[in-house]
């Protein structure tokens, strides 16, 4: 009896393979189960070869599956492309013309030729549902009621179409039900199945950010996409710039008016944007940028995944400026971090760079659900009740934590007075070399407050001598893989990181100590065990890298972590 | 009564004497006395460069940024709090160089804003090179042998572009500049105001008296500021004559009016509303 299932449905673009798997997504969902569904796809919008790879369980899944147990294949293609990662006793389901061969390990099923028979060819991704469906051993009135909800829009005719194809295939697989050991039915849960872009989005949106500069840029472009559906009842404006350099100026100019704002991009963009973070440093004005990293450098693989921005995001732009960097693990993870990052470059009035990628933004994951808008937020502005020439409002006055109070223009007496020239207190162009040494100092002296809100590394079995250590969304998958080395009987940890930047070293340097370390991050150098071993004192370090563009698997860990400790 | 000297600032000016960005400073400050706003209402936004220090020197709220980038800073507050009144400071390299795709794009927002551009056809503050202005061949120590490039026709391409309101000024004229800031700022929409200027300092090809000996007023003329094929005509005048005035004025609709959200009110205006935030985001997740 499963109840840890993976199916694939490969083909190619276009031709609906999201679509399928969406809607099984969503019948685990309303069935209380849940899934890790991961989208693999080419830099183009027709043809080429695309799958989405579902893992689903009874249990909360962290990571996705690669050994499959059913295999969907649009065309013939994508069989002979996936057909090693079949388990012996998992079954391939295979599009034909006609009807073909069916038994327990392959079933050719005419997907087209089942949707005109149900009333219109292009119902053909209902059909595939509703063969997959009966294949996991659920009833059919699962998928009915979701494609009563999906199609509602679009009329009773179309539902009534899909719901007829989702039957047509349903009735084609009979027989090949495998048994899961799913309780198949409607059962209400608190779980939430969300992107991490959506997330980001939701976040952003509940930290009461009201404006969204962006230039599209897989996979960045879900961000700000997500926040579209809300647009209609929330005061929220995006606006498409003309470039990444625009998106992210117009979300200064809108913090400097006191409006949160951010903007989304991924390495390209991020980098066009270096020269606004260092405005926003210099100008010391909130900003939040979610860089949703793809591998690089330049265009790299733009639908694919990687972690190679860490010590770019922490360094990027020239001199120096406090700035947050954070990577959350998990869809709600982002949510809540989203959150953070808009209340902590208010008040400490300096960027946050949200870190995602493109495995975290795309992937749709089932959660518990813990989100809160809250009652209240705090804001970090000052009431502008005073200035005047004899006593001017000092935007940057030399307050000994660094953080000056600000005020928002235009509404008072004191003029804010903001430049990206080295300035007096008054906002005023300085090259006085006394006063540019008080503000770097001013600049720098945010950081102990800053390393205070720093939350520690999510650790686990904290006494074994061996840990994976991580950041960023290879959390799950460092998680499952240190179960199951458990479960083989290797005493080994992990510390895996979700605030980088900026880092308390000397915490780190003490949950660190002793242990052997190997760094599990997608990039070519292991920059996280770099950047510990110039802030926190580690001298050595393994690696486990991945940097082909394509996720890790808790698999591809547990044998390389093995290699690694004999 | 708001006169030009409540704006008076002690911040030491850093211009070279002579310059003609006093006289665009003093228009302004006649126009910003004319428009009867307070400093403290007033948010002025500038690039890089000698035009970009403009803020300083006068009583506003401001954010001088960074070269180029004064339009989509200026954007951004504007979308943000539509009741403030943003003028923006650039140069010409500022703005039609390192700014040039930031101009076309504001210009077809539409956003509600006025373009200052000193235009003295030279980058100054670097000392001394060929800006997108200056006339094809100008020499400077860096540009020995003349400039390949072609003049930026600053005011035809706003046209191009769909710009609704296109004026030029000069810095030698600071009465007549100062009523066209003040039309410029009355204009609902996008307003570009190109200002002819000397830099004393390195330009010697367009001094002060060659811009006055070319220059007349189209207000002097019958000029119809709303027919636009005249007002490219007039936008490709320059050796032999150089039109002052409005060239188009058309009304659009601006910005704020095109986006549903920004119709009713700024969004600076809304309060935070956890109920709703939580309703609109949690529910039928």
């Amino acid at each position: 009896m499963k109840t840890d299932v993976t199916l694939k449905i490969a083909g190619a673009a276009g031709q609906g393979i999201q679509t399928i798997g969406d809607l099984l997504s969503e019948v685990c969902h309303q069935s209380g189960l849940f899934t890790f569904s991961v989208d693999d796809f080419e830099s183009r919008v027709r043809g080429g070869h695309n799958f989405n790879l579902l893992r689903l369980s009874d249990k909360e899944l962290t990571a996705p599956g690669n050994r499959l147990d059913i295999l969907v294949c649009i065309n013939t293609n994508a069989y002979e492309l996936h057909k090693e990662e079949l388990r012996s006793d998992g079954i391939a389901i295979i599009n034909a013309d006609e009807p073909g061969t069916k038994d327990k390990t392959r079933f050719e099923i005419p997907l087209k030729k089942l949707a005109e028979e149900a009333g219109n060819k292009i119902t053909a991704n209902s059909v595939a549902a509703g063969a997959v469906l009966a294949v996991l051993g659920a009833p059919l009135s699962l998928l009915a009621d979701v494609l009563k909800k999906q199609f509602a829009a679009k009329g009773e005719k179309i539902v009534a179409l899909n719901v007829a194809a989702a039957k047509k295939g349903f009735e084609a697989a009979s027989g090949l039900g495998q048994d899961t050991g799913f309780a198949w039915e409607a059962k209400k849960s608190n779980n939430v199945v969300l992107s991490g872009a959506k997330a980001a989005a939701l976040g952003a949106l509940a930290a009461d950010c009201r404006f969204f500069p962006f230039y599209p840029m897989s996979p960045a472009t879900g961000v700000v996409s997500s926040v579209i559906p809300y647009s209609k009842q929330l005061p929220v404006v995006v606006e498409q710039a003309e470039d990444e350099i625009s998106a992210v100026m117009m979300a200064i100019g809108a913090s400097f008016a006191g409006v949160r704002a951010m903007t989304a991009t991924s390495g390209g963009g991020f980098c066009l944007m270096t020269e606004g973070l260092g405005l926003a440093g210099m100008t010391e004005t909130p900003l939040v940028i979610v860089n949703a990293q793809r591998p690089g450098p330049a265009t790299g693989l733009a639908t694919r995944t990687g972690q190679a921005d860490l010590l770019f995001s922490i360094h990027a732009s020239h001199d120096e400026f406090p700035r947050f960097v954070f990577a959350p693990g998990t869809p709600v993870e982002t949510y809540e971090t989203m959150k953070r990052a808009f209340h902590l470059a208010e008040k400490y009035q300096v960027p946050a760079i949200v870190l995602l990628d493109q495995f975290l933004a795309n992937s749709r994951v089932t959660e518990v659900n813990t989100l809160e808008v809250d009652p209240e937020i705090e804001r970090f502005y000052e009431q502008n009740n005073s200035g005047s020439d004899e006593a001017p409002y000092l935007r940057y006055a030399l307050v000994k934590d660094g953080v000056s109070p600000q005020r928002i223009p235009c509404s008072g007496p004191g003029l804010v007075r903001v430049t990206g020239n080295e300035h007096d207190p008054e906002g005023h162009i300085s090259e006085n070399a006394e006063n540019k040494i008080a503000m770097t100092q001013k600049r720098a002296a945010k950081l102990p407050a800053m390393i205070k809100e720093m939350q520690a590394p999510f650790l686990v079995n904290p006494t074994a001598p061996v840990f994976l250590v991580g950041w960023g969304s290879t959390r799950g998958n460092i998680l499952e893989a240190v179960d199951r080395l458990g479960a083989q009987g290797m005493e080994v940890g992990a510390a895996v990181f979700k605030d980088l930047w900026p880092m308390d070293r000397k915490t780190i340097g003490q949950v660190l100590d002793n242990k052997k370390l190997i760094m599990v991050e997608q990039n070519g150098s292991g920059q996280l065990g770099r950047l510990l071993a110039q802030e926190a004192g580690i001298d050595s370090f393994d690696t486990i890298l991945k940097y082909d563009g394509r996720p890790f698997f808790p698999d591809y860990i547990v044998q390389k972590a093995k290699e690694l400790v004999k | 009564m708001i006169t030009p000297k409540d704006f008076d600032c002690k911040y030491e000016n850093k211009w070279c004497p002579g310059c003609g960005d006093f006289q665009i400073l003093s228009a302004m400050k006649s126009a910003f006395a004319q428009q009867q706003i307070p400093p403290e209402k007033l948010t002025l936004i500038s690039g890089i460069g000698q035009a970009g220090k403009t803020p300083h020197f006068l009583k506003c709220n401001m954010f001088h940024g960074l070269h180029g980038r004064a339009l989509p800073l200026a954007t951004g507050t504007k979308i943000a709090n539509n009741d403030l009144t943003v003028v923006v400071n650039c140069g010409d390299g500022d703005c039609y160089g390192e700014g040039g795709n930031h101009f076309l794009a504001a210009i077809r927002r539409n956003i509600d804003i006025t373009l200052l551009v000193h235009n003295n056809q030279i980058y100054g503050l670097t000392k001394g090179q060929t800006s997108p202005t200056s006339s094809l061949g100008m020499t400077t120590k860096l540009q020995n042998t003349g400039t390949p490039s072609s003049q930026f026709s600053a005011l035809g391409i706003a046209l191009a572009a769909g710009a609704g309101f296109v004026a030029r000024g000069l810095s030698g004229e600071p009465g007549h500049l100062t009523e066209l800031i003040v039309k410029a700022m009355d204009y609902k929409g996008f307003s570009l105001v190109d200002i002819l200027q000397p830099c004393v300092s390195f330009n010697k090809i367009n001094t002060l008296s060659w811009y006055q000996e070319r220059a007349y007023k189209l207000e002097d003329t019958d000029h119809d500021p709303q027919d636009l094929g005249k007002a490219f005509k007039l936008a490709q005048e320059w050796e032999q004559s150089l039109p002052l005035g409005v060239l188009y004025e058309a009304l659009g609709t601006p910005f704020h009016e095109r986006v549903p959200n920004l119709k009713a009110s700024a969004l600076a205006a809304h309060n935070y509303d956890s109920k709703l935030l939580a309703d609109t985001l949690l529910q039928n997740l």
